[in-house]
């Protein structure tokens, strides 16, 4: 049983805050590599603010086609209603090779391949993506379909699981665990890859105008889709004989990802939508942190949901070393936090969120400091959930043609000092590169000492780029403005509109030298994923990582459950007695 | 030509023009700024390649430049003796309507006037008179009024996106001097945007060149590579 699902629905509480004092972390503190490495979701992570729609909206989901045989493979369509409109998952299953089940971009066929269209198809409609769906990148998609996308089965899991429920059985909660997931996405495109509707389609729709959650949609009806099917293969076998999986079971299976580099130079690439996201979760944290006096509502959450994210995370077991003493070290550090809130009686000081964050700080390591901050908005719905809807960009960056060039050496002297202070002369400092590969555009980080391909480097060397215009300032009139200097020296126009964005949006630039020796891409992977939701983070090197989506996560008939938002830390379901 | 064509879209033309640009050596701002000239002349129905691909061919065969200066205070020319490259007199010319409420800018022999046009387009620019008469004695008026209105005022026969070499006059809006001949087509951006979300946009033979120029950010693949430079194992069971 969920520990959190006994408390109160209605969670008001006491807005007794220090008004205009708001504790906003410093972006230097907050966009750093290793402390975006260590990130965590919240309650206004994509997949959260997305299941809680569901539920206050009342969306319907209805599978509305399965032609599948008894092996599984065929088409579904799921649909999800929403009160403005439908959009439906269509399915495709086959048998694949064992030796070609990749999770890497250039794989070329997949166990399933989806897409979610924009209303409910037509048999023509479904005609068309039985041609070009199963093709991936090498279909072609329309403005009809939102997002596409494939998975893989965990073959022992799915085989596991359906031989149970076969039997009359339910699957074993252990190795239930060590997966998590049925199938696993390897890639989920939207906003026009491949010929599908640009996100601009999107924009005036409220139920998907928030990040990714059109996306996540998809993922979610992928989820739904998998627990469907493998229940479906089990009736199929078993007959009469076969059962269900139980309630608290099947919310327990999520839906896995494989995640490498692709989301790397989505961060860089989007200055704007990167402040907007962190700044939300930042000022959720200020908020937070402000209130005087919490309400005993807050405090009994934030307990049960301590407790329950260290059960979580003794549950979290990868075979990455490093992930691993980080683990070790974060279960270590949160049971010290919980006896040192209970032994000094910290909830019932002034500013208790206050203190705890301070005290985790000064204390314990980047992993227990993030889960923290992910603890101490949990409780706080009422505070801060309407800072979601601002976790979007529908502008871009913008040059200031008029801006001096005394403003724009301001500019860099003020947000990007850790930018002007590497040496780029040191062959550690640009020892990656960034680049596409000709096998299916994929993202790809090369060694300057032994990869091909340096000259057709992706331009996301921002530091280098900004010490290089640092650099070239230094002999300019400080009163010749920015246009000017464009003109004459147009390599550097690109930095400049960055520095100038970073200036009005200052949680928008990693604040890091993305091509030193020592960085990890892994970083920025956890960091994204973490504002989508993601648990379980599952290194398997420096480039890629596998983690669970959606686990614990209300399937869509226990969207009115009372408890449907309570899904932050998954724990291990117990089987139902006899 | 001929008259296939695939659909793609708008992002596809953000990700593959920006890249295309880079192709060429353009600079990686002037790229994405071209990038996002094609997306404006998608979203107002034209094919953006068989515009592009004349400003992209300039750079690459060296026929056009982006070095730019002020011969004047209202002239911009090419210091290289060449077409002044559309890459870079797109964006000189939206920065400087930012600074110059009532005064004229010419830009001397831009080898693709109209992405010029299209980059004030993106900068949302209103009030403004773009007009210029290209290598082939074709005049074109473009009017940019309010609320992502914008006409092209003309009586040439050819398509205003194959227009070359033109020397562009850009002045506030005067709504005198319409020869009684010429054909006025009328667009709205925000309309015909809207359509375009619904469709794709239409792309013809140029598109192919285009991509070619995109391929070349491109890296050839080998074993090392595919094995090293993007995590995962080539063969992922569990």
């Amino acid at each position: 049983m969920n520990p959190l699902s006994d408390l109160p629905s209605n969670n008001s509480m006491t807005k007794n805050t220090k008004s205009n004092e708001l504790i906003l972390r410093d972006p230097s503190k907050v966009m750093r590599l290793e402390r975006m490495g260590s990130s965590f979701q919240t309650r206004l992570s994509f997949m959260r603010t997305l299941i809680r729609r569901m539920s206050t909206d009342k969306w319907r989901f209805e599978r509305l086609i399965s032609d599948i045989d008894s092996e599984g493979y065929g088409v579904s369509v799921y649909a999800a209603h929403t009160p403005e409109r439908t959009y439906s998952l269509v399915a495709f299953t086959q048998s694949i090779p064992n030796d070609m089940r990749t999770d890497r971009v250039i794989a070329e066929v997949w166990d399933a391949t989806f897409s979610l269209y924009d209303g409910v198809p037509s048999l023509e409609d479904i005609e068309y993506l039985s041609k070009h769906t199963p093709k991936q990148e090498a279909g072609r998609f329309r403005p009809s379909e939102l997002v596409l996308a494939r998975a893989n089965k965990s073959l022992r899991l799915f085989e596991h699981i359906a031989s149970s429920l076969s039997n009359g059985e339910q699957p074993d909660i252990d190795l239930l665990a060590s997966v998590g997931y049925l199938m696993r996405t390897t890639a989920v495109y939207g906003s026009g890859k491949f010929g599908c509707a640009d996100r601009a389609k999107l924009h005036d729709r409220e139920e998907c105008k928030v990040s990714f959650h059109i996306e996540l949609l998809a993922v979610y009806l992928i989820r739904w889709f998998t627990i469907d099917l493998v229940e479906t293969i089990a009736q199929k076998r078993g007959g009469k004989k076969a059962v269900k999986l139980e309630y608290n079971i099947s919310k327990f299976i999520g839906v896995g990802n494989s995640t490498g580099l692709g989301m790397a130079p989505f961060l860089l690439k989007h200055p704007v939508l990167i402040h907007n996201w962190v700044s939300a979760k930042e000022s959720s944290l200020g908020r937070v942190r402000s209130i005087n006096n919490p309400t005993d509502y807050s405090t009994e959450v934030f307990l049960q949901s301590l407790k329950q994210a260290s059960q979580h995370i003794r549950e979290w077991n990868v075979e990455d070393e490093e992930q691993t003493l980080r683990i070790e070290r974060l279960r270590v550090e949160v049971d010290k936090l919980e006896y040192w809130c209970v032994t000094n009686d910290i909830l019932k000081k002034m500013s208790p969120w206050d203190i705890i964050y301070k005290f985790v700080e000064e204390n314990f390591s980047y992993e227990c400091q993030e889960l923290t901050v992910s603890l101490l908005l949990e409780p706080h719905g009422e505070l801060i959930d309407e800072l979601a809807d601002t976790m979007l960009a529908t502008d871009g960056t913008v040059f200031d043609s008029n801006m001096q060039l005394k403003e724009l050496t301001n500019i860099l002297n003020e947000h990007y000092s850790w930018a002007t202070k590497i040496d780029f002369s040191s062959a550690e400092s640009q020892h990656h590169f960034w680049y596409y590969s000709e096998d299916k555009l994929e993202p790809r980080f090369g060694s300057i000492d032994t990869d091909d391909g340096v000259e057709q480097e992706m331009p996301l060397a921002i530091a280098r780029e900004i010490s290089d215009l640092h650099n070239k300032l230094k002999t300019f009139s400080n009163t010749m403005c920015t246009g000017e200097f464009a003109m004459r020296y147009p390599q550097f126009r690109h930095i400049i509109r960055r520095a100038q964005n970073t200036a009005i949006r200052p949680y928008a630039e990693v604040q890091d030298n993305l091509l030193n020796k020592s960085m990890r891409p892994l970083d920025l992977l956890r960091f994204k994923l973490a504002f989508f939701g993601a648990s379980k983070f599952d290194p398997k090197s420096d480039l890629w990582t596998r983690i669970s989506m959606y686990q614990g996560a209300p399937l869509p008939k226990q969207l009115n459950d009372k408890d449907h938002d309570n899904w932050a830390f998954p724990i291990k379901p117990i089987k139902e007695i006899r | 030509m001929n008259n296939e064509f695939i659909r793609i879209s708008l992002n596809e033309i953000l990700f593959y023009f920006t890249r295309a640009g880079f192709g060429v050596n353009a600079p990686i701002g002037l790229s994405e700024d071209f990038a996002r000239s094609n997306v404006w002349l998608a979203e107002n129905g034209f094919d953006p390649s068989s515009c592009s691909y004349f400003a992209l061919d300039c750079l690459d065969n060296r026929k056009s430049s982006i070095i730019a200066n002020f011969s004047d205070r209202n002239t911009i020319v090419c210091s290289d003796k060449k077409y002044l490259s559309a890459f870079q007199a797109s964006v000189v010319a939206a920065d400087w309507i930012t600074s110059n409420s009532n005064d004229k800018l010419k830009i001397v022999n831009v080898d693709s006037p109209f992405l010029v046009l299209a980059q004030l387009g993106v900068n949302l620019a209103e009030n403004w008179q773009v007009e210029w008469s290209d290598d082939k004695g074709d005049r074109y008026l473009i009017n940019l009024k309010k609320n992502e209105n914008w006409e092209i005022v003309s009586n040439s026969v050819n398509l205003i996106e194959h227009s070359k070499g033109a020397n562009i006059l850009i002045k506030k809006l005067d709504f005198t001097g319409v020869d009684n001949n010429e054909v006025i087509k009328k667009f709205n951006t925000k309309h015909c945007r809207e359509n375009i979300l619904q469709t794709g946009v239409e792309v013809k033979d140029m598109w192919v060149l285009v991509y070619e120029y995109f391929s070349r950010c491109l890296v050839k693949s080998n074993a090392r590579s595919r094995e090293t430079g993007a995590g995962a194992g080539l063969v992922d069971n569990d």
